[in-house]
């Protein structure tokens, strides 16, 4: 079971602030992977009103796949991203053309209990697939660190921080400079009323889908090299991003971001000032907190209830 | 219109969607004769295995049931209780009473899990849909991890060892058995008790609609714990023998989410919200489980068919077995004669019809029986209701008119406590209201209907009558959901509106003007003295409407105040006197029908041209 800190450090400067400083890097650098896998979830929630539970083992097959790629072709995987990516996408769009689809209209429980049993058999099939045994890519650089001052900044970390962050742009600027990513929008604020102005909503609604799940491909590629998986590892990646979400406001994808940032520094406090058997305790922690406390998260708006359901 | 008459005790003590359970009596007897004998008759230990743990699986549906498919709440972590009661057992009898019999701590494993249900559930309970799926899940998740990590008392990862069975190897594991199968009767029987006591129908109606069961005064809070905790305390009790059965317990396998996804896939596929569904999915799932395990090799496997399944349940056949059964059942020998009354025309019930109430003239006092002061109420940056201040004078019909998003149903959602304000005050009867519960304001008399019409969809009309309450007890809990006296008192209401024929359909099925007959006859059973009407003339045809301003005047001759939202202009200058207007969130004149449209400032805001058009074109 991964714990927040990812591949061993050299050992820390013995000062207080240092330490505490050298934990706020490490988690932030981890909260940076964390915005892009959260993005997906939160995407496809603010559009269809789906929580994806199988997220989280879509995310551990593209680790596998990129395992794979890293292990058969000696692929880097942070390069395989452009493999997974696409991969990812036509997953995702077959998954809702088979399934989810057919949900619409259905109470918001069974949306749960359908992308639930997806992940189970989503597990199962790795399971066959890969065994479930830990794996990990270990390219030359996962061992190593940059350093700054007295500061580290292992590379594996950057570089995936810096993947995840790009592929946050190229979502970001898709969604607010083109003619999909506007429908995506209008998706999200109102379906009768896009589907008034003439947008095709099954097709909106399926491409939604599988952008939300080709983050997956990106994000499991990072993970891949981050930290050792096994195909059980997709109940931990979820509630961490059910964590992220819930707490940055679910739909919002800004609120992803900075719920992914405070979760990851949440983790790695933990795991270097408590006990890293209690940084896996965090995400649920988080999510019942502020559910009962502050349903509508950070940055989510709370909204007009209307009487009428 | 004589049908009704007098037939109140005829009505079947049913609710909701109920299936009734006599077709399925000689099945279910010769189950239960079966499942008796079968371990004294036999001596096959493979299929005594078996039938425990589907025993298990079937106590855990029934109850998750009770939560999930009666209260709509559904709990996709709801095997920690399992785990709660595995480990309480486990704990007392290695580590409080050492070498008494596991047996002994069984029911302290049921009050366990239930204590706890009652202290989570409360707390988990006030959020609903999605956000309450991941807080179950959550919670399952933080009891495995505490078990893993406070290894002191539970030994963490490496799990507790219960004694060995200490009884003559004859008996096989025949205590296991009986001692789950008595489990399963009680679970069932509570589940039955439930469904037809005032309890059950009032998890029904949150359920179908939780804000308009808090307007009709089902206390909602306290019915959704117990429900949680009915939910969780046989299963905390069979977790106390399974974990002795097993003589070996650790968190993985006792906090596994893999669990609570067979009982939830074990309750759909039988079919949700009924009595005998649970107990059938988990008689189904369960030996299938045991097949896959042995002839495939169990772990990925199991997986992939118990997603897949679940999957195929949720996605085909989401109503489960026994309901889609019914309904075939029901098709095959339909009786028409319920389905053409849908259409069929509403008569003028005699004026005479009306039930109680005091006599007939006016009521009007002078005093207020509403006051409103100062009220104000902001969504994000929109400020629907600003300082808006008025009163309802006892007796009267008061209008409360305005233009489109000027806040009047916003009041009426702060006045019955729907929505609660930011400031302000609302004094109903001298009495400070505005801190109050919804359920708390309708056992004070306030009853309310909504501008689209908002039954309990799944239960007949005379089930909406009778599920609101007017007062909270323990004792009513238990109560006849449907009694004599007041199954009557609905039968004469529904034949004060003119719905005595439709008092056995579903009141769904019912047309939008019907059932804006029903909600009135519904907000009567409260017996309030305000009775706030939200377009009670919107949508339906002018002969209903005039019914409807007869009833409103009857019900006001003989002492109800009302207060009402209408757009209707001719029938709101026609009945009402004083009439309010509301501007913008505030109330900026009051007056009788003739001042209010000679009033300039009400012209401007609100009536404006297309009032004089109208007038000019009627006149």
């Amino acid at each position: 079971m991964a714990t927040g800190g990812g591949p061993s450090l050299p050992p820390v400067p013995p000062t207080a602030v240092t330490q505490l400083i050298q934990t706020i890097i490490l988690g932030l650098l981890i909260g940076g992977v964390y915005a892009l896998l959260a993005s997906g979830l939160t995407l496809i929630f603010g559009v269809m009103d789906v929580i994806n539970v199988a997220q989280g083992a879509l995310l551990i097959l593209a680790a596998f796949f990129a395992w794979t790629l890293w292990n058969e072709a000696g692929i880097d995987p942070l390069i395989g991203v452009v493999i997974t990516t696409p991969a990812m996408f036509l997953l995702g769009f077959a998954m809702y053309k088979l399934t989810v689809q057919w949900l619409s209209g259905a109470p918001a429980s069974m949306s749960v209990l359908l992308t639930f049993a997806l992940a189970l058999v989503i597990e199962g099939s790795m399971g066959l697939a890969w065994s479930t045994t830990y794996h990990a890519a270990t390219p030359g650089y996962v061992d190593e660190s940059y350093r700054l001052g007295q500061f580290y900044f292992p590379k594996a970390q950057v570089y995936g921080c810096g993947v995840a962050v790009g592929v946050l742009v190229l979502l970001y600027v898709m969604l607010n400079h083109t003619w999909l990513g506007r429908s995506i929008r209008a998706l999200s604020e109102n379906v009768q009323s896009a589907r008034l102005v003439g947008v095709n909503v099954r097709r909106v609604a399926a491409l939604t889908f599988a952008i939300g799940v080709a983050t997956t491909g990106a994000g499991g590629s990072i993970i891949s090299v981050l930290y050792p998986f096994l195909p059980g590892s997709h109940y931990q990646w979820i509630s961490r991003l059910l964590g992220i979400i819930v707490l940055g406001g679910m739909g919002s994808l800004p609120g992803a971001v900075v719920g992914a940032l405070g979760l990851g520094v949440a983790e790695t406090m933990t795991a270097t000032y408590i006990s890293p058997r209690w940084a896996t305790a965090v995400p649920y922690i988080v999510i019942m907190v502020v559910l009962l406390a502050r349903p509508q998260g950070i940055m989510g708006a709370k909204l007009r209830e209307d009487v009428v359901v | 219109m004589t049908v009704a008459q007098g037939s109140a005790r005829r009505f079947p003590a049913r609710l909701g969607g109920a299936v009734a359970a006599k077709p399925f009596a000689p099945f279910i007897g010769a189950a239960l004769v079966f499942l008796l004998l079968y371990p004294i008759a036999t001596d096959n230990l493979y299929y005594q295995n078996m039938i425990i743990l589907s025993t298990l699986l079937a106590i855990m549906g029934s109850s998750w049931n009770i939560i999930s498919g009666f209260t709509g709440y559904v709990s996709l972590g709801h095997s920690v209780f399992l785990g709660i009661g595995a480990y309480t057992t486990a704990l007392f009898s290695l580590r409080v009473f050492d070498g008494a019999s596991p047996f002994w701590f069984v029911p302290i494993s049921g009050v366990v899990a239930g204590i706890c249900a009652a202290v989570v559930g409360s707390v988990l309970m006030r959020t609903r849909g999605h956000s309450f799926v991941i807080l179950t899940i959550a919670f399952l998740f933080v009891m495995q991890i505490v078990t893993l990590n406070w290894s002191a008392l539970t030994n963490g990862n490496h799990g507790l060892t219960l004694p060995l069975p200490m009884w003559d190897i004859a008996y096989q594991d025949w205590p296991f058995y009986y001692a789950l199968l008595g489990i399963l009767v009680l679970t069932v029987a509570l589940a039955w008790w439930i469904r037809r006591t005032k309890f059950g129908m009032g998890l029904i109606a949150i359920r179908e609609d939780e804000s308009k069961a808090a307007s009709v005064g089902v206390n909602t809070p306290i019915y959704k714990m117990l429900s949680f905790t009915a939910s969780a305390v046989f299963i905390g009790a069979a977790g106390g023998v399974y974990a002795y059965y097993l003589t070996f317990i650790d968190p993985r396998g006792m906090f596994d989410i893999v669990v609570s996804v067979q009982i939830v896939l074990a309750v759909l596929l039988g079919g949700r919200g009924t009595i005998w569904g649970p107990v059938l999915g988990a008689f189904i799932l369960e030996p299938l489980n045991e097949i896959t395990n042995n002839e495939i090799g169990g772990g990925n496997w199991r997986l992939v068919i118990f997603g897949g399944l679940l999957a195929l349940v949720v996605l085909l056949l989401p109503r489960g077995i026994i309901p889609s059964v019914a309904q075939l059942w029901a098709r095959l020998r339909r009786r028409t004669d319920a389905a053409a009354l849908v259409g069929a025309r509403l008569e003028r019930p005699p004026a005479a019809a009306l039930p109680g109430g005091g006599a007939a003239g006016s009521h009007r006092t002078g005093r207020p029986l509403l006051e409103v002061r100062g009220l104000a109420k902001q969504f994000g940056g929109l400020r629907a209701v600003s300082a808006c201040s008025f009163e309802v004078e006892q007796g009267s019909i008061t209008a409360l008119i305005g233009p489109n998003g000027s806040g009047k149903t916003t009041i009426f959602n702060l006045i019955d406590g729907t929505m609660s304000s930011d400031s302000g005050e609302v004094v109903y009867a001298d009495e400070r209201f505005d801190r109050l519960r919804p359920w708390e304001r309708a056992h004070r008399g306030i009853g309310r209907t909504f501008q689209i019409t908002r039954l309990f969809r799944e239960m007949t009309v005379l089930e909406n009558l009778v599920a609101p309450l007017r007062s909270f007890s323990w004792r009513q809990l238990g109560a006849d959901a449907v009694s004599g006296p007041e199954a009557e008192r609905a039968a004469e209401l529904l034949e004060f509106v003119g719905m005595g024929r439709f008092a056995e359909m579903r009141a769904g099925s019912l047309s939008y003007g019907q059932q804006k007959l029903v909600e009135l006859a519904q907000v009567l059973m409260l017996d309030p003295e305000l009775i706030m009407l939200d377009e009670p003339a919107g949508g339906i045809n002018p002969t209903l409407i005039e019914h409807m301003a007869s009833m409103i005047r009857e019900l006001n001759a003989r002492g109800k105040t009302f207060l009402i939202v209408e757009h209707n202009m001719p029938f709101v200058l026609g009945l009402c006197d004083p009439i309010l207007v509301l501007a913008q969130g505030a109330c900026i004149a009051t007056g009788t029908p003739e001042e209010v449209q000679a009033d300039p400032r009400v012209l401007d805001a609100y009536l404006g041209e297309d009032y004089r058009a109208e007038e000019v074109a009627a006149g």
